[in-house]
């Protein structure tokens, strides 16, 4: 049995104990906001005897335990890149929406308005104006097709900048990552500072993984490996492999790379990963689809006006300036300059007669004839297809970003439920720990008094 | 489940996100009547909407171009109603040259009475709608008939073909006409050719051949008539194909609505419906963690 100097021992050390834990809970409390953070808690231990006969020598902190649980960390990991790969590829996709413009009123208009202009010639062979407006809608319509492939450009080259900023901000982290697998492993030996370092990992690595499509493996000195695509190596131990972006030609996009290699294709999750589909997949398909439709366009046309007759009743020349290929095509169809400068030079006649309007009523119901997608559309129909596309794709990414957004949300309430901090606990813990203190201090009040009564015996 | 102080208001801020945003669609859908204002809020609406306005761009175009054509036969139906009244008006004053007991001051009023009418004739086959000479086939730039200084017609400038103009899909009307085929048809001279003849049969009481240009004028007044009657016919046609066109306009319009604006009631009672939600995640957001054991410590 200890003596009352080893009680009073004893009872300071459980109030610093106690205290300790009152500290903890200040700690969690002012943490409450801070993203990432585990809620710590101090584990408690009974000294044991040093003696027979003796019940123990109190309270010690044994540890201060952040608490998280791994799986629930890497179930976010793997759900975040394809959240925000689905909200990347919907916000991208707005602008290509809004670019589409409205029905009535965009390639659709432009391309009724061009055969309404023919409808107009064939009503009217002979006028010099009716004419004139074939070419000025001719000149529109082109005009109309540019400006679409400018406007879906500009998307394209926004979703490439925004490439080149996610790659900046991956590059960071990677080397956040590698600086703080440095400082775990040199914390391991002491401890000291371990949690928060720990805290601040998890964190990087979840804004990583909505990144780019990672794979996070633990080492064994508590650092983290990160790995990309198939394998890439982005985070080994100290040491982080940084993505280079290269303006490429010929239109001046980045190309990814990672130790030399080109990864661009290999990254398909992730904002990264979504932004790469926008600007390598989806805009490029809705290009495609429209230089088909000006292509078809412009050599339907020409074939029917060359085996026409203009006005003086020569030969009929292209109406359209003649395109090589599809490739390019919308950018490119413009009205024949020759016959833009000349007026009489429009085709009407399928006979040489200045008053036939033949080729000008066979132009105009070439917006009936299914032309496109296999002899299934129309050329406006084939512009609804993209129209369709493009919002479905844009739907398509709204609707998984919101679902997947709620699997995430869930994910993390169920890592807050153990990870998180509950003012109502830290409360409960703080009066807990609070009348530990006072009752160990009432304790330590106790023996005192036995001392002070000790020695009022031995001075009497 | 441990709630977490965190939980709570992030939840809240998502609920509020959702339904703020769910409150300004509804918003968007009533101040603007249209419930389309990206191709995401409804693909294959857009399509729709895409579809129909190309559908009523093409009904615009057949109503114009029946339009004109109607403007341009009921001009053509007036000028053949003159040339009908002046062939009769021509037999008339042959008839009343015929035989001896005509004088030779009416052979000379018949003979120059002809001679107007041809005249007339060749002015009303020269007829221009729009600018162009409609009984001149597809050479429509070409006076059909010209007149030489003594007052004789030339032989048909104009050609056989005629110029159509669509009025729906695989339908047209003609809007030029042959100007031989009413002048001649299937005769060997024309009408011109003809009254030259009958004036100098009258002139020269020649009995046979003046009943000779009677029959040829009566063959004229025939191919005039019948014309009339074919562009008659072609003006129905246009009146049908106008009420017709009309109603597709209508159908189409409808459809065009359905597919891009809101239900106007719906989109209220949405939007009611959104301002409760919303109303309610503020609420339960404000509500968040008010009490706390904290408040019970003193």
């Amino acid at each position: 049995m200890g003596d009352l100097f080893t009680s009073l021992q004893m009872a300071t050390r459980s109030m610093a104990a106690q205290q300790f834990a009152l500290e903890t809970t200040g700690h969690n409390i002012a943490n409450v906001n801070t993203e990432g953070y585990s809620r710590r808690v101090t584990e408690f231990a009974a000294v044991p005897p040093t003696i027979r006969w003796d019940a123990g020598d109190g309270v010690e902190v044994k540890d201060i335990r952040s608490i998280r649980d791994g799986f629930i960390e890497q179930r976010l990991w793997r759900e975040l890149p394809d959240q925000q790969k689905q909200a990347a590829i919907a916000d991208s996709l707005r602008l290509v929406e809004v670019a589409l413009g409205d029905p009535g009123s965009s390639i659709d208009g432009k391309l009724t308005e061009f055969f309404d202009s023919f409808a107009t010639l064939a009503d009217d062979p002979t006028s010099a104006t009716a004419r004139q407006q074939v070419i000025s809608q001719g000149q529109s319509l082109g005009t109309g097709f540019g400006e679409m492939v400018n406007r879906l450009r500009v998307a394209q080259s926004d979703a490439d900048t925004r490439v080149r900023d996610t790659v900046d901000q991956i590059n960071a982290l990677a080397s956040q990552i590698a600086h703080l697998n440095r400082s775990i492993a040199n914390a391991g030996a002491t401890g000291i500072g371990l949690d928060a370092l720990k805290d601040e990992q998890g964190e990087a690595v979840k804004t990583l993984a909505g990144l780019i499509n990672v794979q996070a493996m633990q080492r064994e000195d508590g650092g983290v490996d990160v790995t990309f695509g198939s394998g890439r190596a982005l985070v080994i131990g100290e040491t982080d492999f940084q993505i280079t972006a290269t303006q490429t030609p010929p239109l001046g996009l980045a190309t990814l790379t990672a130790n030399g290699f080109n990864v661009t294709s290999e990254i398909t999750s992730g904002a990264l990963g979504g932004l790469l589909q926008v600007r390598d997949t989806a805009i490029p398909g809705y290009l495609s689809r429209l230089d088909d439709i000006a292509y078809t366009l412009s050599t339907q046309v020409n074939s029917l006006t060359t085996a026409g007759y203009d006005f003086t009743g020569a030969a009929g020349l292209a109406f359209f300036t003649p395109l090589g290929s599809a490739t390019g095509a919308a950018g490119a169809l413009a009205v024949n300059a020759t016959v833009a400068a000349d007026p009489s030079k429009v085709v009407a006649a399928s006979v040489a007669s200045a008053g036939d309007n033949a080729m000008a009523r066979q132009v105009s119901n070439l917006r009936d004839s299914k032309l496109m997608l296999g002899g299934t559309a129309t050329l406006t129909d084939a512009w609804g297809r993209i129209v369709y596309q493009a919002g479905l794709d844009s739907q398509t990414a709204q609707n998984d970003a919101s679902l997947r957004g709620e699997i995430v949300r869930q994910v993390q309430a169920l890592r807050d439920s153990v990870s998180g901090v509950s003012l109502d606990e830290e409360a409960a813990n703080m009066i807990k720990f609070q009348r530990a203190y006072e009752a160990n201090a009432k304790y330590f009040i106790t023996v005192n008094t036995a001392l002070d009564t000790l020695f009022s015996l031995v001075g009497q | 489940m441990r709630i977490a102080f965190q939980t709570g208001f992030r939840d809240a801020i998502a609920d509020i996100q959702r339904t703020s945003e769910q409150m300004a669609t509804a918003q968007r859908q009533v101040s603007t009547g249209r419930r389309l204002d990206v191709p995401s809020d409804d693909p294959s609406a857009t399509t729709g909407a895409i579809g129909e306005r190309a559908t009523m761009g093409t009904i615009d175009r057949y109503v114009r171009s029946a339009d004109s054509a109607t403007s341009r036969l009921s001009i053509v139906d007036t000028v053949l109603s003159e040339i009908v009244s002046k062939l009769s008006a021509a037999q008339t004053a042959a008839a009343s040259a015929i035989g001896d007991t005509a004088s030779p001051e009416q052979r000379t009023a018949a003979v120059d009475e002809l001679a107007s009418i041809r005249d007339q004739l060749v002015e009303d086959l020269n007829t221009k709608v729009g600018g162009v000479f409609v009984f001149a086939g597809t050479a429509s730039t070409t006076k059909p008939f010209t007149q030489n200084p003594n007052g004789t017609v030339n032989a048909y400038q104009g050609n056989a073909s005629t110029v159509n103009v669509d009025i729906d899909r695989a339908k047209s009307v003609q809007a030029t006409f042959d100007g031989q085929a009413l002048t001649q048809g299937s005769d060997s001279t024309d009408i011109f050719t003809a009254i030259e003849n009958l004036r100098t049969a009258i002139l020269a009481n020649d009995t046979p051949n003046i009943e000779n240009g009677l029959a040829a004028m009566k063959r004229g007044f025939d191919r005039a008539t019948g014309m009339q009657s074919q562009v008659g016919s072609g003006e129905k046609a246009l009146d049908e194909q106008r009420s017709r066109l009309s109603t597709q306009r209508l159908g189409a319009k409808a459809r065009l609505s359905k597919f891009e604006d809101a239900d106007m009631s719906e989109a209220i009672s949405a939007m009611n419906r959104a301002e409760i939600g919303y109303r309610a995640a503020l609420g339960a957001a404000a509500t968040i963690r008010r009490v706390s054991l904290l408040d019970y410590l003193k």
